[in-house]
């Protein structure tokens, strides 16, 4: 039944085109019965333009709560090889790095045991293996675990922490985002394999403001690489894009620079490092010119979310600068602490910021012992509805 | 089961196995780098060494023959070393630049075209869709496909831009692909209410938690045929679908009301402007498999009217802002609704609070 | 020193999860609240999480999925 050839005259027309074809790639699986009813289900999707699976919630490996995200068809009868369907998230290597070795190792057991089919990453960065039956998931895991790999997260768990590409090949990383991600993964283990949080929880690791990991939009916790001295000028690199015509050093660096802190008189590129925000725009502009300073480390931002449930979040300034250096325990400890508040008081399915909206981010700092400062705001409240508590009456320099 | 110990909590491999020497060597040490020509770069690091990035684009969905094909042509061009981008691309990693034209040759033959680099159109980060999802409100795959073959010239470099343009795309409002910053979002909506089967509530779902989680209170407890189950005011639901991800008898999908909206202007980088949010551009299109054309026009339409008249560098949010909304509607002649006006918490942020507004003779009319 | 053992927790637990199963489902932090009334601040948060993992090893309970991650008894348990 399941050996048919499934029709796919719609899901064809998306073999054309210049662009990489999803179609060819299934195609590629399809000696397979569970991709050939895979095909046969996403065409009848096409034909009734709606989805046909359903959520599935039990199904996992032993012992963990997260990293497998069941999943079943609507239409298990007419498609019975692809009526299970699970996901497998697995933690992808810092960086995203391979060698042809390991590539083929997770394609060989994913031969085995699944559909042949993955994602080449999902959006929190995991290794996607997309789609296995109930029975499959503990060898799977066996042998991932056999050759050095692990599952991800999924739940209400630490989703699995991701980094940009870091210092492996960028000369704007202001810390090692690599071994940042790789040491934070390894520490929190049990919460990313063992849901016990309000929602998920995610940590983003991008070397520079550039944030090539998206971890102010994505993340919970964003750690965004920065500096504090001054930025490294090269005054003859910048008269060689000056003379190249490449860049017009006034009108493409100095107008755009959000603070207006350089100027250019033709001959040397003057900058008021106090006054410069570390935006990344002239540096970007002019790269062999310009560098980021050398007393580098990062700043955290806390709280970013997608729109589910109470509105979408940028993440906002937590802590301004901190070194980011082996074995972080300073963070560390943070990050325990911002857990233990939020699993204590958060509701199901919010965010921590969401939480943060909900008890204000002033009672939140101080529920976890971190003073105030203006670097976490845009502008001081404009609505005079105070909750005064009785340490406004404390003298300076006096404890409340 | 094996006989032998359970392995568990192992994490991932560790990442500096997976490095090319020249890196390892260069770890930390980067100078500067260059765009060659569109899909390659060149890393030079202080000790003078450089690295060649050859980037070609991907489906994200990849076969593991794929995967195959690519362990095969890293063995054979750069030293059996390569890594995935944060969008999806895959990237090869050369020390000999002699390997970077036959590399591009055989990944043309087979179908991945490279480019992405620089000021381009990258990669579509995007959603399962159809393909793997339960709350999908369109495919992923599909319209990502049909959009990025409109679009390849931009990718590849024949077509260039001001500035990056990245596009996005997510199948429903839980955003997996976290859209809500892109210079492009296309987004898969429902536009209906969910549709409750009350046989089912009691069984599969616990009626406080379904209260509990909408959030604009329409969920209610009720009795339907002396049974508990669930009642939705239907003024007060703006379809996010919370409700079904935790109760599934509370069905989302509808073939003729599930449909596409393009949000333009986001950013997450911090060069120049802030991050943003993207902003509402088209409320609604049609699922119009499998080429989804009304999609494809609506964002050609965004990227070819952006590319001709944004300043250099200027992301797409940052020359709307200098342009004003009221302009950005005329160039991009796209109807101006009450849709646009945010109604929902703190909607009159958005409200203009001045009379900074750029007249003209034909907003009279 | 904790008087409480994990044992004692993980049994006390699973007690709980298999009186309110099919009428409420409980989370991780639900359980670690409701031992730290039980058996009062002896019984850490640590405790619990070694109960937890106890109690998902030896399969005795399992992780479910609705909206987020609950704890449950495995699907052939009467």
């Amino acid at each position: 039944m399941s050996e048919k050839k499934r029709e796919t005259p719609l899901l064809d027309e998306l073999e054309k085109g210049p662009w990489p074809s999803f179609v060819k790639e299934l195609k590629k699986e399809a000696a397979r019965p569970m991709v050939q009813d895979l095909l046969g289900q996403l065409e009848r999707s096409y034909e009734e333009k709606v989805g046909h699976w359903k959520h599935g919630g039990l199904v996992g490996v032993m012992g963990y709560g997260g990293g497998v995200i069941g999943r079943y068809s609507d239409l298990g009868e007419e498609f019975p090889a692809c009526a299970e369907f699970h996901t497998m998230r697995i933690n992808q290597p810092a960086g995203w790095f391979y060698t042809s070795t390991a590539l083929r190792t997770i394609a060989d057991i994913w031969d085995r045991h699944g559909s042949g089919v993955t994602n080449m990453h999902g959006s929190t960065g995991d290794i996607i293996l997309l789609g296995t039956k109930t029975q499959e998931l503990e060898p799977t895991f066996a042998e991932l675990t056999e050759h050095g790999f692990d599952l991800g997260g999924s739940g209400s768990d630490m989703r699995t922490p991701s980094a940009c590409v870091g210092p492996a090949r960028c000369e704007w990383a202001c810390y090692d985002t690599l071994g940042a991600v790789y040491d934070f993964t390894m520490q929190f283990q049990d919460e990313l394999h063992r849901p016990a949080f309000p929602y998920k929880y995610k940590l983003k690791f991008a070397g520079c403001p550039n944030d090539c990991v998206a971890s102010v939009a994505r993340s919970d916790m964003s750690f965004i690489g920065t500096w504090r001295d001054e930025i490294q000028v090269d005054q003859e690199q910048v008269k060689a894009y000056a003379a190249s015509g490449a860049i017009d050093v006034q009108k493409d660096v100095c107008d755009r620079c959000p603070t207006r802190c350089m100027s250019w008189d033709g001959k040397t590129l003057a900058i008021d490092d106090v006054n410069c925000v570390k935006c990344m725009h002239c540096i970007n502009a002019m790269p062999r010119a310009l560098a980021p300073g050398n007393d580098r480390g990062a700043a955290i931002l806390i709280g970013a979310k997608a729109p589910i449930v109470g509105g979408a979040l940028l993440s906002s300034v937590f802590v301004p600068f901190i070194k980011m250096e082996p074995p972080y325990e300073e963070i560390k400890e943070l990050i325990g602490r911002i857990w233990d508040i939020w699993s204590e008081h958060g509701k199901n399915r919010e965010r921590v910021g969401e939480f943060i909206q909900r008890i204000g981010l002033g009672n939140f700092l101080e529920q976890i012992g971190l003073d105030p400062v203006p670097e976490m705001i845009v502008a001081p409240r404009a609505n005079p509805y105070i909750f005064y508590q009785d340490d406004v009456f404390a003298q300076p320099g006096e404890e409340a | 089961m094996s006989s032998a110990p359970r392995k568990t909590d192992i994490g991932p491999p560790h990442f500096e196995q997976f490095l090319p020497p020249v890196i390892k060597k260069n770890y930390g040490k980067w100078k500067g780098h260059e765009i060659i020509k569109p899909g390659v770069m060149v890393h030079v690091a202080a000790s003078g060494d450089k690295l060649f990035t050859v980037r070609a684009a991907t489906p994200r969905l990849l076969s593991i023959a794929t995967l195959r094909l690519f362990a095969d042509l890293a063995d054979k061009y750069s030293g059996g070393h390569l890594r995935f981008t944060s969008r999806n691309n895959v990237e090869f990693l050369l020390s000999d630049p002699a390997n970077v034209d036959p590399l591009i040759a055989e990944l043309a033959r087979e179908g991945y075209g490279v480019g992405g680099i620089g000021p381009a159109i990258s990669n579509i980060v995007h959603t399962q869709g159809w393909v793997h999802c339960h709350s999908a409100a369109s495919d992923a795959s599909g319209v990502v496909k049909s959009v990025m073959d409109e679009l390849y010239p931009y990718f590849a470099g024949t077509r260039t831009l001001p500035g990056k343009l990245r596009v996005a795309f997510a199948c429903c409002l839980n955003m997996c692909g976290a859209v809500h910053c892109s210079d492009i979002a296309i987004l898969g909506v429902h536009t209906h209410p969910p549709k409750i089967n009350d046989k089912d509530v009691p069984k599969m779902c616990e009626i406080p938690s379904v209260v509990a989680s909408c959030p604009t209170g329409a969920v209610r407890p009720a009795t339907v045929d002396g049974a508990s189950s669930v009642e939705v005011i239907q003024e007060q639901c703006m379809y996010c679908g919370n409700c079904f991800t935790v109760c599934p008898a509370m069905k989302m999908a509808d073939a003729e009301r599930d449909g596409i909206s393009i949000w333009v202007g986001g950013k997450v980088s911090n060069a120049r402007s802030e991050p943003k949010f993207s902003k509402l551009a088209v409320p609604f299109l049609p699922n119009n498999p499998p080429r989804w054309p009304e999609v494809v026009a609506a964002v050609s339409n965004l990227v070819t009217v952006y590319a001709a008249h944004a300043r250099k560098f200027e992301r797409m949010g940052e020359w709307i802002e200098r342009i004003g909304w009221p302009q950005f509607f005329k160039l991009t002649g796209i109807p101006f609704t009450k849709y646009h006006i945010d109604d929902f918490r703190h909607a009159g942020e958005t409200f203009r609070r001045s009379t900074h507004v750029r007249q003209s003779k034909e907003a009279e009319t | 020193m904790s008087a409480v053992t994990v044992d004692q927790v993980a049994e006390a637990m699973f007690q709980l999860v298999k009186e309110t199963h099919g009428k409420k489902s409980l989370k991780a932090t639900d359980l670690t609240k409701a031992m730290a009334e039980k058996f009062g601040s002896e019984c850490t948060k640590d405790v619990c999480k070694l109960a937890i993992r106890q109690l998902m090893d030896s399969g005795r309970c399992i992780y479910s999925y609705f909206g987020g991650s609950y704890i449950t008894l495995p699907p052939e348990t009467p």
